[in-house]
């Protein structure tokens, strides 16, 4: 009986040889319905072709590094089966709205300086000995912000967003998401210091609630939620007299 | 001075991604929020034709002229599918956006939802016993 196999068609650019990237296809063995498309691609760099290039580490949808445009949608390539496509080929592109470096790796310095300028961590007015104890929270506190604390910084919501794609000044779904993560823990103190990036024009505004930064979010974190959330924060805010809060 | 090699690998040659013109076509969620921002430009075209027609009455009963031509009649009915639509996908979404608390307890998205649709339904009523008051 001959082999089942799938056809994999993936993203090819060399920066020193091609002017754009180009499609190729690779016949592989679809030996097993638990492969996905990072097993998919990892046969063909082992066998076929190893110079194929493409970011992976855990292969288990946890670190955020294989998000590739599957047939066209964002997904993380560890946690798309293989079967869910089967007969049909499989193309694997890199993630829409970035630059490409090679084959299927973006540049995600846009992305990692947009991170850091919401400062994604507690910021305290003044930090209180250790010997003072634990910052203490209810169970209600953290379910405050726990939904946006998933975020893998996979970027497939920033390839999902057209707003990012037309103008990527826009600050961006999972840098507002974190943004708005650190704003609602109840032991950050930093709102005032993330305002000037996350109320800019280019911050929330920018966001036209398109909604698919959401759908795609193989985390189920809903950056859309945070953008409008904080939409409506920043308005009350500016305009109501009791709305001022550090 | 670097070397040839180095300086390459200092400033890799990138593919700039472009979007497409037709980008709004390539997913049902794209294409469905595309005829949702589009459904306001008819809207704003009559309301600017509505704020004519008051400024005309304003001038007296015999400037007043209303449109009575059917295509105007038609494109009424049209602004007025895509002012429901709009009102619809808007409201829907306000479970969304709005993160209301009361009693320090987080009030559902689904109960926000029920709310806004209460009060658009309330709205649209009063508005339309106040204009069939002054056409009596």
């Amino acid at each position: 009986m001959a082999e089942k196999t799938i056809t994999i068609k993936a993203t090819r650019f060399d920066p020193d040889k091609d002017s754009a990237p180009r499609l190729q296809s690779y016949d592989i063995p679809f030996t097993d319905e638990a492969m996905v498309v990072l097993d998919a691609l990892n046969y063909i760099k082992a066998h076929v072709d190893g110079s194929l290039s493409y970011r992976w580490s855990c292969r288990m949808g946890i670190c955020g590094s294989c998000g590739m445009m599957v047939n066209g949608t964002p997904k993380l390539s560890c946690s798309a089966f293989l079967r869910d496509y089967w007969p049909k080929p499989v193309t694997v592109q890199p993630l829409n709205n970035f630059p490409i470096i090679r084959d299927l790796v973006i540049d995600m310095e846009d992305f990692m300086h947009k991170l850091k300028s919401v400062q994604p961590w507690i910021i305290r007015k003044q930090e209180l000995p250790l010997g003072a104890g634990e910052h203490r929270q209810t169970t209600a506190q953290i379910d405050e912000f726990k939904q946006f604390s998933q975020c893998i910084n996979c970027m497939l919501c920033y390839s999902a967003c057209p707003v990012y794609g037309l103008n990527n000044e826009f600050l961006g779904p999972a840098a507002i998401a974190l943004a708005r993560r650190y704003n609602l823990d109840s032991r950050d103190q930093g709102l005032t210091k993330r305002l000037p990036v996350i109320a800019d024009s280019e911050g929330v505004w920018e966001c036209s609630f398109v909604g698919e930064c959401s759908v795609v979010c193989p985390k189920g974190v809903d950056p859309a939620k945070a953008i409008q959330q904080t939409k409506l924060d920043t308005t009350l805010r500016f305009t109501l007299p009791f709305g001022n809060r550090d | 001075m670097k070397a040839p090699a180095q300086a390459a690998r200092a400033e890799p040659r990138a593919y700039r991604w472009t979007m497409p013109a037709n980008w709004w076509t390539r997913n049902r969620h794209y294409f469905l929020y595309t005829v949702r921002e589009f459904t306001a430009l008819p809207m704003a075209l009559w309301l600017l034709w509505l704020l004519y027609d008051i400024k005309s009455a304003g001038a007296g009963a015999a400037n007043f002229q209303p449109p009575r031509s059917a295509a105007f009649i038609a494109f009424s009915a049209v602004c007025f599918l895509f002012a429901t639509y709009h009102s619809y996908t808007f409201l829907k979404l306000a479970g969304v956006i709005m993160h209301v608390k009361v009693l320090d307890k987080t009030v559902p998205p689904r109960a926000i939802i029920i709310t806004m649709f209460g009060l658009w339904a309330l709205a649209t009523v009063v508005i339309g016993a106040v204009l069939i008051g002054f056409a009596r």
